[in-house]
């Protein structure tokens, strides 16, 4: 998630063939005070977020903010359109029906959350169309662990003996 | 420690309360009106509440083995013992079954005969609403649930016997029954509620009730094993049950207590839009007569579950997670007091000789005011119909007693069974994948 807004910085990796080994890894670099720039993975490794000292996401706070601004969009919305604007009798009901307006304030609230998140997801990323993000190695998108240091903060002769130990499969360098 | 000792100290405890409900029901008895409709109420209301829990748990083991799930393992004894008060449960609505058959009390307006003759609703209900639908649909239905419940729990045990190694024979069999169980509870489940509780309104029906129903079943389920398992890892069984499995029952109890308001607005929505008098009237009884009950069981069964098990962090921990558990077992036991005492109210009301209440007041708020309607509604209001009477608008102390006597005699029997295997199915093959769960 870090890479988005580094340019022309130089990269040791280590790529690995196993979660488990990769994650074994990872807690020997955390015992040798390796400062690990960041981890890939083809999906979400259970029990990594922890060892990499990550924080839980926030976006779930978005997600709440966004819902409750639906809630409150369609809730006012509707009670200004059917008391003030346009009101109109449905059914022999009151203009101000509020069991008639739940189903679309909650359709509204899970509409607004949903694409809240999305955008919000996509933006703290640097995601989206026409964006290009630098990548170390295509295979991290499909089998490979990849575990990858910043060549300014470690010592890379001890990084390079730190893969050979913790079964990398390859060890390359690149600046993206 | 892999093996509950179901502690004297803690047998006479629940004794006590148990004690304390056979006083309460005792008390309840003789206070009662000439037909007892409160003593039976408060007796179809606490059977038919804690059947429905142990129904739930077998219910769910059947889920769990259908669906492959491994995350309950471990635990999943506890959902044994919650299912082995099928056979206490099946034999108190036997009982009921038998009293209403033989005429003993007045729960239900379909078993009047000379009513039912003159009715032209009653007399189309008549082929499914009836003394021996009630008494045998109870016990072959009731007997199928505990036939079930008593083949998967044999089997559990004997996998803990004999299903060491790669031995998965008791399992697959096990998804056999599993598999079979699951479509008979979906629709005899619906068959129980419809005859236990929702022919308490005889003349009314929602299509959605059965689910209704199971879903305020199922959450109080779920709470109760969240406080069973608070209660055995607190006395240091259970290990291995960590934040993780607290978490996933935690969603658990989060997410049906919002498929429950969904089925509760559901079924009010649709009521409420359609606006027709037979269907109407039993929100109008409970929204006129029952106000506080009518609200505060969306406030205690919606807005507390969802507001405090919203955030992630509260779902892990025990604090919260048992405090909305514990109001959520309340909270569902005021749902069912709510489904049963207004119609039986009336039904006994009916049969008192008193003036049916809700015409009386209809009419007194109808065109046609007469002195008759208004001079029925103030002398119902000097009996105190209208306003709050303890034990049936409100639950009074005798209820609250003898509801912790049934909560007792439940715990008894769960413990009880909790005592008799191993807390953990040591040879369950999914026992990895519960011990490494990780959310």
């Amino acid at each position: 998630m870090r890479t988005a807004s580094h340019k022309n910085l130089d990269v040791v990796y280590g790529l690995y063939d196993d979660e488990e080994i990769m994650l074994d890894a990872v807690r020997q670099a955390n015992k040798e005070h390796l400062d690990i720039m960041d981890v890939y993975s083809p999906f979400p490794v259970h029990g990594l977020d922890p060892l990499l000292g990550l924080e839980e996401s926030r976006l779930h706070v978005a997600g709440f903010v966004f819902g409750a601004m639906g809630t409150l969009t369609a809730f006012l919305g509707m009670t200004w359109i059917f008391t003030k604007d346009w009101p109109i009798i449905f059914g022999g009901k009151p203009y101000w029906s509020v069991p008639a307006f739940i189903p679309i304030t909650f359709e509204l609230t899970v509409l607004f959350a949903a694409i809240g998140m999305v955008v919000t997801f996509y933006t703290i990323c640097g995601l989206g169309p026409g964006v290009t993000n630098p990548y170390l190695d295509d295979r991290i998108t499909d089998d490979k662990f990849c575990i990858a240091f910043d060549k300014s903060n470690v010592d890379v002769s001890a990084v390079e003996s730190f893969f050979a130990s913790t079964g990398a499969s390859e060890v390359n360098q690149k600046t993206i | 420690m892999n093996q509950f000792v179901f502690k004297s100290t803690a047998k006479t405890f629940l004794i006590s309360f148990m004690i304390l409900g056979i006083l309460c029901m005792g008390l309840t008895w003789f206070s009662d009106d000439a037909i007892h409709s409160r003593f039976w109420t408060n007796l179809l209301h606490n059977s038919v509440f804690f059947t429905g829990i142990s129904l739930m748990a077998t219910f769910f083991i059947a889920v769990c083995i259908t669906a492959y799930a491994g995350w309950h393992t471990q635990f999943k004894r506890v959902w044994e013992a919650f299912g082995s008060f099928i056979y206490v449960g099946i034999g108190l609505m036997v009982f009921i079954g038998i009293a209403t058959y033989l005429h003993m009390n007045h729960l239900y307006h379909w078993t009047d005969e000379a009513d039912v003759a003159k009715d032209a609703i009653l007399k189309g209900k008549a082929g499914f609403l009836n003394k021996n639908w009630y008494l045998f649909g109870t016990i072959i239905i009731g007997g199928t649930w505990a036939f079930f419940y008593n083949r998967l729990r044999a089997l559990s045990k004997a996998e803990d016997d004999n299903g060491a190694g790669v031995n998965f024979a008791m399992h697959r069999k096990m998804r056999v029954y599993a598999a079979i169980f699951l479509p008979i509870v979906g629709f005899t489940s619906a068959a129980m509620v419809w005859l236990w509780i929702m022919s308490l309104d005889a003349h009314w029906y929602s299509t959605m009730f059965a689910w209704y129903t199971g879903a305020s079943w199922f959450v109080t389920m779920i709470a109760l094993t969240i406080l069973i398992l608070l209660y055995l890892k607190g006395n240091g069984y259970y290990d291995n049950v960590s934040q993780e499995h607290i978490h996933d029952i935690g969603k658990f109890l989060f997410a049906f207590s919002i498929f429950w308001t969904y089925l509760w607005f559901s079924q009010f929505m649709l009521i409420w839009y359609a606006n027709i008098g037979e269907e109407t009237i039993y929100f109008r009884e409970r929204y006129d007569k029952y106000p506080i009950l009518f609200f505060g069981n969306l406030m205690i069964n919606f807005l507390i579950p969802f507001f405090v098990l919203l955030r992630n962090d509260t779902k892990r921990k025990f604090g919260s997670v048992g405090f909305v558990a514990g109001v959520v077992l309340i909270g569902h036991w005021l749902d069912f007091f709510l489904m049963i005492k207004p119609g039986a109210l009336h039904t006994a009301h009916a049969a008192l000789g008193h003036e049916d209440h809700g015409h009386a007041e209809e009419a007194a708020h109808g065109a046609h005011e007469g002195a008759h309607g208004v001079a029925d509604a103030v002398a119902h209001g000097a009996h105190g119909a209208s306003e709050f009477v303890s034990g049936f608008t409100l639950p009074g102390f005798l209820e609250i007693g003898t509801f912790l006597g049934f909560l007792a005699l439940f715990l008894f029997v769960t413990l009880n069974s909790l005592s008799k295997a191993s807390l953990v199915p040591k040879n369950d093959p999914y026992l990895g994948e519960s011990l490494n769960h990780h959310v």
